[in-house]
């Protein structure tokens, strides 16, 4: 049973970790939590989903119309609402609550558009499960752990090993050195934005499939933050990891304590880290940008 | 309780199709009542008045109308057959939107104003758990149609409102009807899933695990979970590996396709076992197969013969979708029709005493007795199977 519960917990936190990978990429830029980016992911299944049902797309096509929906809201937060902040040398808080007020006014507008009901994807992977053993893993988790994988994969790749990546990783250092030599801050903020809002969309349709699309699914982003603060704020596989152990803590709690614990020590676990490591697993130099 | 939530989720869910479809659907004689009431007492060969309560207006009109709506037709009906008692009968029907006050308020009126011998409504626990304090001042009997918590008609101490009565079952009811079922099919060891945040399902889970185990039944797994968790693999892990017969799962739809896939998923092939939380016509697609064969419990709609030709006369006067109200709207007034028939006396005081001694009343959604102790229904369940998209009427359960 332990490793049963082990697998449920990796694929929990598998889809935890493509949103906390967005918080910490736009964290290691701007040095704030989007806090709009669960709403994000709920974008990219309802850009899915409509694609599907209204337009009538074949999955593979919609799910494609979704990340590149997620991606596209993701870019419009920051041309039309952070970058303006920026412009006006507002205090890095004011991007958080700019934020938050997102997040509550795409939540709205969706239940206004759609309403709050429980909308689900046309059965794209019917449900079975491999078993090995005592062991079942459902073939969607397989799937959605293959392509949550694959993705952030690429997008590790695309930060370290390109010449983008370096121009993001420099605008995270240091983000007026990095203009002075000739980096187009702007540009890179809009990339990272989009790439971000990219793994948002695949989250959100892998969560739609898992668990339906509904306004405030993006709620979930608030774990996926936590995960991030845990693995290090700004730190990408600091993140993944503290998605993977919160995603298993939770279901461990759940399985062998009480299931009324599982948020309660996920939020006890942000709060110890912020008391007693504040950079969290991975993190460096948090104090600079808090 | 349980309706509330329901409706609160279905009517997010069709606030605007409802807030477009009120306008249209409003009952003759519409929100202050079937025809004026006038101040006096009321004599022989006067109409005998009968009131309504619910929401007329708001969120929740189409509820409410469709029982008033209900109560004008069956009225209509009754009239045409020569009244009873050789009296006309007249529906006042008044708005209480829903809310406590305004529904104490609304039966107050009923009483003092329009002088009823009776009144029907409503659908809410939270407004008929205040109007069963005042029944009992005013001693005009009252029988709430949807409302399913416990207080509606005794109060915190397990004191009866005399006054109080009620047409649906309860959520423990159910849960005890349900461990009996399952019992009679043949399973003999069983799990249950409780959604611990949430007083219908702990309710119904209690009474289902206190009488399936008394039944003879063993409980091999009771787990806990919230619902928003979305991901109930953990205790479901531990449910499957103690490999019970059956599943009993009182939750609400949503949560329960979650439920049913991520079971299947891990392996689960017992039989799922649920509660009129169910009962949605879009659980069967929601849960993609995971739920084929599963049964459970709940009002039986217009499933029954005679509820389905009424529902088609229904349909044919007012020209609007067809609402279960209607059906409590209509059983409410043949019951109150069946105690002045039987005691030949339309006095609010004989219908309350001939109400308490119902043995046998058959109404649209089936048959049933009243507890004296408690004003509870025992009525029959409506069993439904889930196939494909479709859930099934499958037959009564005494």
């Amino acid at each position: 049973m332990f490793l049963q519960q082990l697998i449920n917990g990796i694929s929990v936190g598998g889809v935890y970790a493509l949103i906390a990978s967005g918080y910490a990429l736009i964290y290691s830029l701007l040095g704030f939590s989007n806090w709009a980016h669960g709403e994000v992911c709920m974008v990219g299944a309802y850009v899915a989903l409509m694609s599907v049902s209204a337009l009538v797309l074949p999955f593979p096509l919609a799910a494609l119309a979704g990340i590149g929906g997620a991606a596209l809201i993701s870019l419009f937060n920051e041309r039309f609402l952070y970058r303006r902040i920026r412009e006006n040398k507002s205090p890095t808080m004011f991007l958080m609550i700019a934020a938050m007020g997102l997040s509550t006014v795409f939540q709205n507008g969706v239940m206004l558009l759609f309403g709050s009901k429980f909308q689900m994807f046309p059965t794209v992977i019917p449900i079975t499960s491999i078993s090995a053993g005592n062991i079942r893993i459902g073939v969607l988790d397989v799937m959605s752990l293959a392509i949550s994988a694959a993705a952030l994969i690429v997008m590790e790749f695309l930060i370290q090993h390109t010449k983008f990546g370096l121009g993001v990783r420099s605008v995270a250092s240091n983000s007026y050195t990095a203009s002075l030599l000739g980096v187009n801050v702007d540009k890179m903020l809009a990339a990272v934005f989009i790439l971000a809002g990219a793994l948002a969309g695949v989250a959100g349709i892998l969560l739609g499939l898992k668990y339906n699309v509904f306004p405030t699914m993006g709620n979930v982003g608030l774990k996926a933050f936590i995960a991030s603060v845990f693995g290090g704020l700004g730190s990408v596989r600091g993140a993944i990891l503290g998605a993977l152990i919160i995603g298993v803590a939770e279901i461990m709690v759940a399985g062998y304590l009480n299931s009324s614990l599982r948020d309660l020590i996920t939020f006890s676990l942000l709060i110890a880290t912020l008391l007693i490591k504040p950079s969290g697993l991975m993190g460096i130099h948090v104090e600079e940008k808090a | 309780m349980m309706l509330k939530r329901t409706m609160a989720a279905a009517l997010t869910l069709s606030v605007m199709f409802a807030a477009a479809g009120c306008g249209n659907s409003t009952a003759p004689g519409g929100g202050n009542g079937g025809s004026g009431g006038s101040g006096q007492p009321a004599v022989a060969g006067d109409p005998i008045r009968i009131g309504y309560v619910s929401a007329l207006s708001g969120d929740t009109a189409l509820w409410g109308q469709a029982g008033l709506n209900g109560m004008l037709l069956t009225a209509e009906k009754i009239n045409a057959d020569g009244g009873v008692l050789g009296r006309q009968i007249e529906i006042v029907g008044l708005d209480g939107r829903g809310d406590p006050q305004d529904s104490v308020n609304a039966y107050n009126k009923l009483v003092d104003e329009n002088k009823v011998v009776a009144v029907v409504g409503t659908n809410f626990s939270s407004c008929n758990i205040p109007m069963a304090s005042v029944a009992d001042q005013k001693k005009v009997p009252l029988i709430a149609t949807a409302a399913s918590n416990e207080l509606v008609t005794v109060d915190e101490s397990g004191k009866l409102h005399p006054y109080s009565f009620r047409l649906c079952f309860i959520d423990s009811f159910q849960g005890t009807k349900m461990a009996e079922y399952v019992l009679n099919k043949g399973y003999k060891t069983a799990a249950i899933i409780v959604n611990q945040g949430d007083s219908y399902s702990t309710g119904v889970a209690d009474f289902t695990v206190k009488a399936f185990t008394a039944g003879g039944g063993a409980i091999v797994a009771n787990e806990a979970a919230n619902s928003g968790d979305n991901d109930y693999r953990a205790q479901l892990t531990k449910i499957v590996q103690a490999k019970p017969e059956a599943l009993f799962v009182p939750w609400i739809y949503s949560d329960v396709a979650l439920i049913a896939k991520q079971a299947k998923e891990l392996g689960f092939e017992g039989q799922m076992v649920g509660f009129d939380g169910w009962d949605s016509y879009e659980l069967g697609t929601m849960a993609e197969g995971a739920l084929e064969g599963a049964f459970f419990c709940t009002r039986p709609g217009f499933s029954l013969p005679e509820a389905k030709a009424y529902g088609e006369e229904y349909q044919a006067k007012y020209n609007i979708g067809l609402e279960g109200e209607c059906l409590f709207g209509n059983d409410g007034l043949m019951w109150i029709v069946q105690c002045i028939n039987e005691t030949g006396s339309a006095d609010p005081q004989a219908i309350r005493d001939a109400l308490e001694n119902t043995t046998f009343f058959k109404g649209l959604i089936g048959e049933m007795s009243i507890d004296p102790a408690t004003h509870n229904p025992v009525r029959e369940l409506a069993i439904f199977e889930i196939k494909g998209a479709d859930n099934v009427f499958i037959e009564m359960f005494k």
